[in-house]
Parts: C-alpha cells; sequence; structure tokens
C-alpha cells in the first residue's frame, strides 16, 4: 500500500476519500433515479430511491463528524469574512488549489443537504390525492396534512434543481477559468499537488466508515417501516 | 360636504356594490361548476377514507368500526361520483379540474370504470367486516387498482 502510495502520489495529493466520492455519484445517480421513477408513477422504487438517499443523507452527516478533514464540517463551513474573501479572488485567473471544499463551496454543500433533507422528509409524510401511495410517515399525520406535503415534495424540487444547475455551472467556470478538473477529483479523489505544496493525506478509519454506513442503512430502514416493526 | 368625504363615500358605495355583485356571482354558480367543486370535495373524502385503510393496514391491525365507516364512505360516495360528471362540467365549467375530455367522448368506458371502482368498494365493505389485516390488504389494491386505471384515462397528469 505505502509503495503505491509513493509512487501515485507524485504531482497530485489526496483530497477526497472512497466513501465522499462514492457518496457524491451515488446521490446523483440517486437523485436522478428518483426524478425518473417519480415521473412514471413507479411509487415503490422512487420510495426504495428515497429510503437510500436518506441512508446517504445520514452518512454523510456522520461522517462530517468523523470522516476525514476534508470532510469534516468544522473544517469546511466558514464564517462570511472567509467567504467574503473568496468571493473576491474568484475572478484571478490563478487556480488556489482549495484542500477540499472552498469557502463558498463549503455553503454549497451545506444548502444541498439541508434542501435534499427538506425533499427526503417531506416525501416521507407525503400521499398521493388518492390515498393509494403514501410515505412511510404520513400514518403519522391527516389526510390534509401528506397531501400538504406532497405539494411541498413537488416544490422543494425546484429547489434541488437550482443548486443542481448552480453546481454544475460553478465546476465548468473552475474548469474553464481557473484550469482546474473538480470532476476528475471528485473520481480519483486526488487533485494536481502545487510546487513545493506539502499537504498532508487524508486519514479516516475504515470502522468509523463501516459504523456510519450500518448507522445510516439502520435508520433508513426504520424510517421506511414508519417505525412500525410488525 | 367636502370633495373628498363624498369621493370616499362614492368609493364605499361601488365597492358595497362590488361586493354584492360578487357574492351574487358565487351563490349563482353554474351546475357545471356546482358538480365540479361537489365531485372534487367527493374525491377528497374518498383520499381521505382509503388513507383510513392504508394506515390500518401498516400498523397490522384492523380496527373494525372506522375500517367499515370508510369502506362504506368508499362505496357510497363512488356512487354519487358517478353521476356528478354531467355534460360541459370538463374544462369549459370555468372551474379548474383535472377532469379530462375523453370522459364525454368516451362515456361508455368512463361508466364502466366507474362501475368497475363501486363493485370493488362494495367488496371493501365486506373485507372490512371480516376484520383481517390480509383480506383488507389485498381489497385495498383492489380498490386502488380501479381508481388508478381510471385515473390514468381520464385524469390529466399533475
Amino acid at each position: 500500500m505505502s509503495k503505491a502510495a509513493a509512487s501515485t502520489t507524485l504531482g497530485t495529493t489526496r483530497i477526497w476519500d472512497p466513501t465522499i466520492r462514492l457518496f457524491h455519484w451515488l446521490l446523483v445517480a440517486l437523485i436522478a433515479f428518483s426524478w425518473w421513477s417519480g415521473e412514471q408513477h413507479d411509487m415503490e422504487r422512487h420510495r426504495l430511491s428515497g429510503y437510500a438517499i436518506l441512508a446517504l443523507l445520514v452518512f454523510r452527516v456522520f461522517w462530517g463528524f468523523a470522516g476525514p478533514r476534508t470532510a469534516r464540517f468544522s473544517s469546511f463551513v466558514r464564517g462570511p469574512g472567509a467567504v467574503l474573501a473568496y468571493v473576491k479572488s474568484l475572478g484571478s485567473r490563478k487556480g488556489h488549489a482549495a484542500d477540499g471544499h472552498n469557502p463558498l463551496g463549503g455553503w454549497s454543500v451545506v444548502a444541498m443537504l439541508a434542501v435534499i433533507a427538506l425533499m427526503v422528509g417531506a416525501g416521507l409524510f407525503a400521499s398521493d390525492v388518492d390515498g393509494i401511495e403514501s410515505g412511510p410517515l404520513a400514518t403519522y399525520v391527516s389526510f390534509e396534512q401528506s397531501e400538504t406535503a406532497a405539494d411541498l415534495h413537488g416544490t422543494i424540487f425546484n429547489g434541488i434543481l437550482a443548486l443542481v444547475g448552480l453546481h454544475v455551472l460553478a465546476v465548468a467556470f473552475y474548469l474553464v477559468w481557473k484550469r482546474q478538473n473538480l470532476v476528475r477529483a471528485m473520481i480519483t479523489g486526488r487533485r494536481a499537488s502545487e510546487e513545493g505544496e506539502t499537504t498532508a493525506d487524508l486519514r479516516w478509519s475504515p470502522v468509523l466508515a463501516l459504523v456510519g454506513i450500518v448507522l445510516a442503512v439502520a435508520l433508513a430502514w426504520a424510517v421506511s417501516k414508519g417505525f412500525q416493526f410488525n | 360636504m367636502t370633495l373628498s368625504k363624498s369621493l370616499s363615500l362614492a368609493a364605499l358605495g361601488m365597492s358595497a356594490a362590488l361586493v354584492a355583485i360578487t357574492s351574487t356571482m358565487a351563490v349563482a354558480a353554474s351546475p357545471a361548476a356546482t358538480a365540479v367543486t361537489t365531485r372534487q370535495a367527493n374525491f377528497k373524502k374518498m383520499g381521505g377514507a382509503m388513507k383510513v385503510l392504508k394506515d390500518q393496514i401498516s400498523s397490522g391491525a384492523i380496527s373494525k368500526a372506522e375500517a367499515v365507516a370508510a369502506a362504506k364512505t368508499l362505496a357510497a360516495t363512488g356512487r354519487a361520483q358517478a353521476k356528478l360528471f354531467p355534460n360541459g362540467s370538463g374544462a369549459s365549467a370555468g372551474v379548474k379540474t383535472d377532469a379530462l375530455p375523453a370522459i364525454w367522448t368516451n362515456r361508455a368506458a368512463f361508466d364502466g370504470q366507474m362501475k368497475a371502482y363501486i363493485a370493488q368498494a362494495d367488496k371493501m365493505v365486506v373485507a372490512a367486516n371480516t376484520g383481517n389485516v390480509d383480506a383488507v390488504t389485498a381489497q385495498f389494491k383492489a380498490v386502488g387498482g380501479t381508481c388508478a386505471s381510471c385515473h390514468k384515462q381520464f385524469r390529466a397528469d399533475d
């Protein structure tokens, strides 16, 4: 392992651990699938997709406290001063490789997690107008409330579309203006290191990752049962 | 009387007249529009009854009295619904409706769907009376199936 690391780290530095990358691309695929299955009225699969997204969210929040430094909220959720300073530097064509999320992107992460959590939450309580198909928690609210949740579920999707659009635009901006390929970094986990740069390697615990995955799956499963285990 | 006073009096009179006119209009809604709003309220009632059954199914226990009442609502309201799609109660009724024109161009098929629903809703009353969760679950699917197939054909997808 250390031999392989030595030969491949030349000129690159690791910024994303494997679970974060898996989280990112699974989320992309599942959001697309959720949209598609929703359009097809394939509610059985739409629900499953939603539970999987819930598990991803739980894992991501857990990893935000237990993961490597680039995954931790404490490292990338920055104050207004840092964000403003970063925004002012955006016009410069000089790439300034961030060790993970930049101060502005950090807030984009928070916004996306929040909006997707709202989306899942609304879906869990939602019911269609016929009372036939519903989320597993709809049983805890009235029919009117679950219809309101369904309306919200539809409205919040626009928020997700807006944030995804902004995200893709930002990635394109970095590629064209700053000549930084963020997509490749999210696939390989590595970015080019700058001359003379010394960045510590990412450290994370596979045991903690496993704990997070078990926690996420267990919670999503309990929610999918509506907390009714009969 | 000052000018501003008479102006405000005139404005008051006019708004009173406006209120009177609009409220008469609301009262004198066309029969077609009334049919639309009545059947929409009924569908809501049916959705609520479906949810009662669905909630019992997911809890794994049937509370017989409530289930039977919900099933009876489904059957009785369904019978009322069949008469609430008079000619002209589509988009031309002036009330927002998801009812597709096919209801009136393909009336026989629509009436057939309604009959199928009522038949399944009647069986739901029987199933609810058994108090058996499996029977209710199976019949819930049968009722839901008739709802879905009719909606697919005759209701706008929103």
